[in-house]
């Protein structure tokens, strides 16, 4: 999938060299004001940032969120449902205009958008089950098992820079898995040994199968969550920056926080 | 004066380095029946061919009545309009019935209306004997039902000549006669044909002159009674009467 | 979340799975049959072009063309999701439905299209009259073989945000943690499909089988 990501950022930066010079630069926050209508991408596997509630409708941390701060745009929430890899590109080829979906902020990513102030942090976790009889005293002893991670996150990114490139981790003892229910599966039938995910998600599938258990916590490759914005469009980050911090300072992000994640 | 219908002048093809006929000359007159007779592989089907424009000859021309069809520019469609050709595999279309092979072409070619192309082909059907079988599919007729229907296709587009390929070549010896038969009924009414066959009796019996073939040439031709009975040449003799022992048993067994 | 709504949200995904294959498969036929008669028809150069289309678009992941269209043609011409992707897939199909009907048209023999010309009808009228209805009827098995691979590569287009069958199932699955549950009413939705289809396309044959007596 990642390799396919790349190839089509680099089409659309050809393309955009090639039409966006002719075209004229709309603020996408004119756009989004004058349809009235903002239309927002994530990918709802990810409980409890994103996912379906009972009646098939979206609910999480990450939706209530972009529901509040629609709101408070004055403009209409169209929710657009993609898979995780396929988010940023949209964002950036123009067929979002905005995209929250636990992004965390990196390097490779800022390339081609731009991203929000933090609205919240997340730390990371490993993941193992209790047939696990290695031991990780550090992050980097995760080195000597079999590992699963979701493709094209930040832990992806941490695990192929820290570990991979490095030589300790062999590739082939690295599996990457579109979504992070598929790696807790490999993990419970033991094609895996260690999963490295977001804490928050991951606590959430160990709170429901009790044969597995959080062996380390802590901020590696995550840090602050940001909305995923259009490159270059100063207004809009403006406009969703400033919502941001209305809705810390009124403690509504806290609020949300003890529904989502509490323990 | 006879007319000619077809006229041959020079005829050569080739394929490759192989030559198949040479400075062949034929004329045909209208209401001939001429029979080529010869060993197989000596280019019989192939001049055929050349005569409806399905393979062009290397050197030569060939006339239709005063039309020169070898001309550079010649409408093929057309010219193949007037040229009735009989295969020996039928090659009926397999998708359509007995009538709508035979109507096929006066449908789509001569642009008759539905009516008049169906009244017209149950006429040609009726004719080969073979009325009651117009809705039948190829793969429901026998071998010889459908040469028959193979005739009448051919015969409703009123051409000015009917060649015949081997008609009989790869039918069962009971399935034989009904066509020879229709191909007979054919000549006494006048058609204009060319026919390469093996069947010495229809030969004899039918044709006007008989062409003998061999290794691209034409050896000798005559009337049958000539070719049968005072041949000039050594070979004409001896491939008849070798090729007539083994048909004229066969002709004695149905009778 | 009972298992009526459970099954109700991931079949809501059926009509964006008809409707792509909808579009792909339709589109792939009138592409396919045009590019065939002109591969079989139509000379050495144009035989060789069309042997190029067929290359490239049976050799590349149908995901492929379809995130090309997406992401990099559609900054000019703006497709949706739904469009950008069942016009890939009817891309992709065309080159593998042109491969079929050119198999087809050859397999029925050369002596049906001759036997045409002598009885004076031209080339075009020969093929459109003689060849192409014996080619349609050859062609429906491997066509309904076509049909079934459609109707499940259209689940390649959730890969662009399609709410079709198969990325509901992932969504529930992930929501509600009962994957093996999910996955399964989608393989049976998907093979209901497929049985269908494939049914359907029986009939239309023994309809259109041309009598004989074996």
């Amino acid at each position: 999938m990642k390799k396919y990501l790349l190839l089509a950022v680099a089409l659309i930066l050809v393309g955009a060299l090639l039409v966006g010079c002719a075209s004229e630069s709309t603020s996408v926050l004119d756009k989004i004001q004058k349809a009235e209508k903002v239309s927002v991408g994530t990918s709802a596997d990810y409980p409890p940032y994103e996912y379906l509630d009972d009646a098939g409708n979206k609910t999480g941390f990450d939706i209530e969120l972009m529901e509040e701060i629609a709101k408070r745009m004055g403009v209409e929430l169209e929710w657009v449902d993609m898979p995780f890899d396929s988010l940023v590109a949209a964002v950036a080829g123009g067929k979002l205009d905005m995209s929250i979906s636990c992004f965390n902020y990196d390097e490779e990513r800022d390339k081609t958008v731009d991203f929000s102030e933090a609205y919240y942090t997340t730390e990371d976790a490993f993941v193992v089950t209790s047939a696990f009889t290695g031991t990780i005293s550090a992050p980097e002893d995760v080195a000597n098992y079999k590992v699963g991670v979701q493709s094209g996150t930040v832990q992806d990114g941490w695990l192929t820079d820290n570990l991979v490139t490095p030589g300790l981790l062999p590739e082939a003892n690295l599996s990457r898995y579109e979504r992070v229910d598929q790696a807790a599966l490999d993990l419970a039938n033991g094609r895996i040994e260690v999963l490295m995910g977001d804490y928050v998600p991951v606590q959430a599938l160990v709170a429901q199968n009790p044969d597995l258990q959080i062996v380390y916590r802590g901020v590696l490759s995550t840090g602050p969550i940001n909305i995923v914005l259009p490159d270059g469009d100063v207004e809009l980050k403006a406009e969703v920056d400033r919502i941001i911090q209305e809705l810390q300072a009124e403690g509504f992000i806290d609020e949300l926080a003890v529904k989502y994640f509490s323990e | 004066m006879p007319k000619p219908i077809l006229t041959i002048k020079n005829l050569t093809k080739t394929y490759g380095n192989n030559v198949i006929f040479q400075n062949l000359d034929l004329t045909v007159n209208e209401g001939d029946t001429i029979v080529i007779i010869g060993p197989s592989g000596t280019g019989k089907s192939t001049l055929l061919r050349c005569v409806n424009l399905l393979t062009r000859p290397n050197e030569g021309q060939i006339w239709l009545d005063d039309l020169e069809i070898t001309a550079k520019g010649t409408d093929e469609d057309k010219v193949r309009q007037h040229i009735g050709m009989v295969f020996q595999n039928f090659l009926l279309f397999n998708h359509l019935t007995a009538l709508g092979n035979v109507k096929l072409g006066l449908t789509k070619v001569k642009k008759m209306s539905d009516e008049a192309a169906t009244k017209k082909a149950m006429h040609e059907l009726t004719r080969v004997g073979l009325a009651d079988r117009a809705d039948h599919y190829p793969g429901q007729l026998s071998g010889g039902q459908q040469q028959r229907v193979g005739i009448a296709r051919a015969l409703a587009m009123d051409p000015r000549i009917m060649l015949f390929d081997e008609p009989t070549s790869a039918l069962d010896p009971e399935l034989i006669g009904e066509v020879l038969e229709v191909m007979r009924q054919l000549a006494l009414e006048g058609m204009t044909m060319l026919v390469v066959t093996h069947e010495m009796g229809f030969a004899r019996e039918v044709a006007d002159r008989i062409v003998f073939m061999e290794k691209g040439y034409i050896v000798e031709e005559g009337s049958p009674d000539e070719m049968f009975n005072h041949p000039k040449f050594p070979r004409t003799r001896e491939f008849l009467w070798k090729i007539t022992e083994l048909y004229g048993k066969k002709e004695k067994e149905a009778d | 979340m009972d298992f009526g709504q459970f099954l109700s949200y991931i079949a809501s995904g059926t009509v964006y799975t008809v409707g792509v294959t909808l579009i792909a498969l339709p589109s792939g036929l009138l592409i396919g049959t045009i590019l065939a008669l002109l591969y079989v028809y139509g000379g050495k150069i144009t035989a060789g072009i069309m042997n190029l289309y067929s290359t490239i678009f049976r050799g590349i992941p149908p995901v492929v063309l379809l995130f090309i269209l997406f992401f990099a043609v559609s900054k000019g011409i703006n497709l949706s999701a739904f469009w950008a992707g069942s016009l890939s897939l009817g891309v992709v199909s065309s080159a593998y439905q042109m491969e079929i009907v050119r198999g087809a048209l050859l397999s029925v023999s050369g002596d049906q299209l001759m036997t045409a010309r002598a009885v004076g009808l031209s080339r075009m009228q020969a093929i459109r009259s003689v060849v192409l209805p014996q080619a349609v009827r050859l062609a429906i098995p491997p066509w309904s073989n076509e049909a079934a691979i459609v109707i499940k590569d259209s689940s390649l287009v959730y890969a662009l945000g399609v709410p079709e069958i198969l990325r509901r199932a992932q969504l529930i699955g992930a929501s509600s943690q009962k994957y093996l549950l999910a996955y399964l009413s989608a393989a049976v939705i998907y093979f209901l499909l497929v049985f269908a289809t494939t049914r359907l396309l029986t009939m239309l044959e023994n309809k259109l089988a041309i009598p004989s007596n074996p």
